[in-house]
């Protein structure tokens, strides 16, 4: 499903040059649950990013599904983004200004979804992560683990083929962690690809591989049991 | 999507009440200060355009060379007309309209002065004033019909109908009612209550034939597709054709399009008029308008911290920058809908005060389609306005910084919003100054010494018997202690009614053209109006009979004249010889922004109009009046007492300045306070977002002053650049204005440093009130926050 070859990306200020990614390769295959552990700025976020087309390379070859998508421009890559690839971040980030049932409907709307069509599905995917009978409340009026429930149902409600997600975890305490990483497992058991970065080496365990970054390289591969 | 667009403003306006009150009280008095401009300038624009045959209607003007300058003017000969109309076959018709009349029309017990003209009869046919009953294309064509206006009509009949009833004017003439017209519109040149045939005015001997008389105003409708300038190329020809007197003059014909707004003329060409102040008052509301948008984008981009999370997870889920702008923009016009129906309820409210000041009866057309049309655009041009640069700042974020934490604001130099803030101030210094300067001009003119007396000095029109009677009247006055001196005069001491170059003294050069300001008196002027005697004495014909043809000068006819010993000087003029028996210290006929001209007051012989008479000051004013108005009563029994005080009358002349004074105040202050509003809540946002620093500097030791100083230095220096900009600008713009009165004040360095402190000042108020408060509260709270 993804493929990068020699990705390169340099962070460049008027004194300093950052180098993100050094000629970085490696694979990802479809329905594969894949772990990215590394030191701070080792580039596991820029990696995310890229990967999530929210940033580009400065150099090398990213396929997605087969198609080159690291020239893709700003259009391209927003519509290639909302259907196929979902996010999930540590800091949960929900819309303040809206409800659970917006906040999990949002990327349906700019999909282009029906609202009798966006009401179904966003009620199964509420229902799916049992926050349904939260729908009516602010995020600033859930738990930390009930927030990145609704973050997990906006990041699958449009069935995507990927889940980036970056440190679900880390904000979140052992069981509530545990549930969202038993979520993930669910998700990739139904055949969602999952790329997470963590620090965690106990979510990493829920991974199928572990790919070990530093300073923007790839040091190690581990599969896991 | 759109739903989900205003579900999030709706939540955000909630969510920051201050800020979204700030926004919409601010953008609420721009788009009100914006609609009463744009009703005023709807108002001048649309003046005398409803009339069908616009296209083709024309006024005709002189045009000749005084003094070396050349004069254009709109009064011709009553002659013209007729001449016109059978020399070009390319007219449709010609009509005359004479000066107003105020004729005193009876009807049975009822009596009313009512104002009005004479007309030719085809008048109706050439302007269009709608018919409510009787026959525009007959109205006017019978000698004794008269057309009257619905209120006219009501005044006199009632609810009766009026068509066919009797009307006697001046107690002698009888007219019968042909035709009702529809109260006229405001917007027009014309302001009648009757319309009467021009036989009327051949009857009362107020006709001729002379082409030397330019005393009426002459119009001209072409036929459909003629050729304009074929047509010019005639009137030019048509005083060397019959005048003899003046060949050398010409007419030209000018389109009703730029009567209202254009018809200033400088050496014989278009110089302006009123447009100048559409232009200005425009480019007032554009300002106005932009500075409430400002306010907006200042206040959004400032708080743009807290929608940038937002902005990266829409992108993140999906979104594009396209969307984001739509969502902005929508946010934006929510706001300024918002605003908008504030401003509506703003405007209807200032409307009666507005009208008061402007003089007009501008009203918002609530049913008109039109209307509610033009204002839905006018929101959504302003919420575009004010969104469209939040939006595109807003939506370029890029998720990876802003959902990461590392997104920082911008904090340069020179930023988008700092030019805002000095745009907002340059504009509001702008019109601080011009309001200063314009009020400067005023007092300025006012404080200029008339000339004359001008306290209890009252006038009356010499209506009905008066003339008859005047002498019975003006020994009663004297007798009953209720005036010390009166005087009969051609026009009242404030108007200039006549001019001429005509005058012949001994020594006239052949081709002098000098225009004297002409006036009459009996006797009594300079005690009655007080002038100042400099040689020679007033008129007297008790001892002097032969004062009736007398002449008093002005010192400024004197120097024209060039004569060294003025006393006994003879002087032609309509066919007389007049000889100078005074002169006096120039005063002020017309204008007090313009120089006085040369003034030729001629004796008992001429005409009068107006008899002045001086209260006596020993009594009381209000007494004085009542014992007048019964002595006019005696006299003049079917015509009203209206008198008029001199001194009110004079200060009429201020009226357009004083207006121009007010409105530019009023704006001042609107942008002032919009401006001031934006920088209390840049000022509240920037102080909460340095709350910790604030913190710090207390815990280390910084006094209160020393944290004011360091929260106001940013604005204060954003003002003071605003000051840089905007003194040379205004210093320009009211230079070029002080040039249209010869009579005008300087604009002293003074005024700009008044002008400075006063902006610095406002600006500081507002700023320091949040800085002071942040100041003074306790580090403690601030750093445990953190």
């Amino acid at each position: 499903m993804i493929k990068i070859t020699n990705l390169e990306k340099i962070y460049r200020t008027e004194e300093v040059e950052t180098v993100a990614l050094n000629k970085l390769s490696f694979e990802v295959k479809e329905g594969e649950f894949v772990a990215v552990m590394g030191p701070s700025g080792c580039g596991k976020s820029t990696l995310l990013n890229i990967l999530g087309l929210l940033d580009d390379p400065d150099a090398g070859s990213f396929l997605f599904n087969g198609i080159e998508v690291a020239k893709f421009n700003e259009r391209k890559r927003a519509d290639l983004r909302k259907h196929n690839i979902g996010f999930v971040f540590q800091s949960f980030n929900l819309i303040d200004e809206l409800t659970v049932f917006e906040n999990v409907e949002l990327p349906l709307i700019y999909t282009g979804v029906k609202t009798a069509e966006r009401k179904r599905i966003v009620e199964e995917a509420l229902d799916k992560m049992q926050i349904m009978h939260r729908r009516n409340h602010y995020p600033q009026q859930l738990s930390g683990g009930q927030q990145q429930r609704v973050a997990v149902a906006r990041a699958v409600v449009n069935n995507p083929k990927l889940i980036l997600a970056d440190e679900p975890t880390g904000n979140l305490d052992s069981s509530n962690g545990n549930e969202v990483m038993q979520l993930l497992t669910d998700l990739n058991e139904q055949g969602t690809t999952i790329v997470m970065v963590t620090h965690s080496e106990h979510d990493a365990r829920y991974s199928h591989r572990v790919i070990r970054m530093l300073d923007g390289q790839t040091v190690m591969e581990n599969l896991m049991a | 999507m759109l739903l989900n667009y205003f579900k999030i403003a709706f939540r955000n306006l909630l969510k920051s009440k201050g800020f979204s009150l700030i926004n919409i009280i601010g953008l609420s008095i721009g788009m009100a200060s914006a609609i009463l401009i744009m009703l005023w300038i709807n108002d001048e624009v649309s003046y005398d355009q409803f009339h069908e045959k616009k296209d083709r209607i024309y006024e005709a003007w002189n045009r000749n060379t005084y003094d070396g300058q050349l004069s254009a003017w709109n009064t011709t000969p009553k002659v013209l007309a007729k001449t016109m109309q059978q020399d070009f076959p390319e007219l449709e018709k010609t009509v005359r309209v004479n000066w107003p009349s105020n004729f005193l029309m009876t009807v049975g017990e009822k009596s009313v002065m009512i104002s009005g003209n004479i007309v030719d009869s085809g008048f109706l046919q050439v302007f269009s004033f709608p018919v409510l009953k009787g026959d525009a294309a007959t109205a006017l064509y019978d000698n004794s019909s008269i057309v009257i206006t619905r209120k006219l009509a009501l005044k006199l009949f009632g609810t009766e109908d009026a068509i066919g009833k009797n009307i006697k004017i001046d107690t002698r003439d009888n007219f019968t009612v042909s035709a009702i017209l529809k109260d006229l519109p405001t917007n027009s040149r014309f302001n009648f209550e009757f319309l009467v045939p021009w036989s009327y005015l051949r009857k009362t001997g107020g006709d001729d034939e002379y082409w030397g008389n330019n005393s009426t105003q002459t119009y001209a409708l072409l036929k459909p597709n003629t050729n304009l300038e074929a047509v010019q190329t005639k009137m030019k020809g048509l005083r060397k054709k019959y005048d003899k007197d003046e060949p050398k003059g010409e007419f030209f014909l000018y389109p009703i399009k730029r009567w209202r707004l254009y018809s200033n003329f400088e050496n014989g060409k278009e110089s302006g008029g009123l447009i100048e102040y559409v232009k200005i008052f425009s480019l007032i509301a554009v300002f106005i308008l932009l500075i409430a948008c400002i306010n907006f984008m200042n206040l959004s981009t400032a708080r743009s911290e807290k929608r940038a999370k937002e902005v990266g997870i829409r992108k993140v889920i999906g979104a594009m920058k396209a969307n984001l702008i739509g969502q902005f923009l929508g946010e934006s016009i929510l706001i300024s809908f918002l605003a908008g129906i504030l401003a509506l309820f703003l405007v209807q409210l200032s409307l009666p005060a507005f009208n008061n000041l402007t003089n007009k009866t501008l009203a918002i057309q609530f049913t008109d389609p039109v209307f509610w049309a033009m204002f839905l655009g006018f929101i959504l041009v302003t919420g575009i306005i004010a969104g469209s640069y939040p939006a595109f700042y807003l939506s370029s974020f890029k998720p990876t910084s802003v959902l990461k934490g590392t997104f920082k604001k911008v904090n340069a130099v020179v930023t988008p919003r700092k030019m805002l803030v000095v745009v907002q101030f340059s504009f509001a210094i702008m019109l601080i100054l011009s309001t200063i300067v314009v009020s400067k001009q005023l007092k300025y003119a006012q404080d200029r010494h008339s000339g004359y007396a001008k306290d209890n000095l009252v006038y009356h029109f010499t209506t009905g018997d008066i003339e008859k009677n005047y002498q019975l009247i003006k020994q009663e006055l004297l007798s009953s202690g209720v005036a010390k001196s009166v005087t009969k005069t051609s026009a009242p001491l404030t108007q200039g009614w006549s001019n001429s170059w005509g005058f012949q003294w001994a020594g006239k050069p052949a081709d002098d053209k000098t225009i004297f300001d002409r006036f009459c008196a009996d006797e009594d002027l300079v005690t009655t109006a007080g002038l100042q005697l400099v040689q020679g004495r007033d008129f007297d014909l008790e001892k002097f009979p032969t004062d009736s043809l007398g002449i008093l000068l002005n010192e400024s006819a004197v120097k024209a004249m060039g004569l060294k010993d003025p006393i006994g000087a003879q002087i032609g003029d309509n066919g007389e010889q007049w000889h100078v028996v005074g002169v006096f210290k120039d005063f002020i006929l017309q204008s007090p922004f313009y120089p006085t001209k040369p003034m030729v007051v001629e004796g008992a012989k001429a005409w009068f109009n107006v008899i002045h008479f001086k209260l006596n000051g020993q009594n009381n004013t209000a007494a004085n009046l009542k014992k007048a108005e019964s002595i006019f009563k005696k006299y003049n029994p079917n015509y009203p007492f209206e008198y008029k005080f001199i001194d009110e009358e004079y200060a009429h002349k201020f009226q357009n300045e004083q207006k121009i004074a007010k409105l530019s105040g009023l704006f001042a202050a609107l942008t002032i306070f919009i401006s001031c509003l934006g920088l209390f809540g840049l000022a509240t946002y920037m102080t909460a977002t340095r709350v910790k620093e604030i913190g710090v500097r207390k815990v280390l030791g910084a006094s209160v002053g020393s944290i004011t100083g360091l929260l106001s230095k940013d604005f204060i220096k954003l003002v003071l650049i605003a000051f840089v900009i905007a003194s040379p600008i205004s210093w320009w713009a009211m230079d070029s204005w002080l040039k249209n009165y010869p009579y005008r004040t300087a604009i002293e360095w003074y005024l700009f440093l008044i002008t400075g402190v006063l902006a610095l000042f406002i600006a500081l108020v507002t700023v320091s009130f949040q800085a002071i408060k942040a100041a003074i509260s306790n580090p403690v709270n601030s750093l445990r926050s953190e």
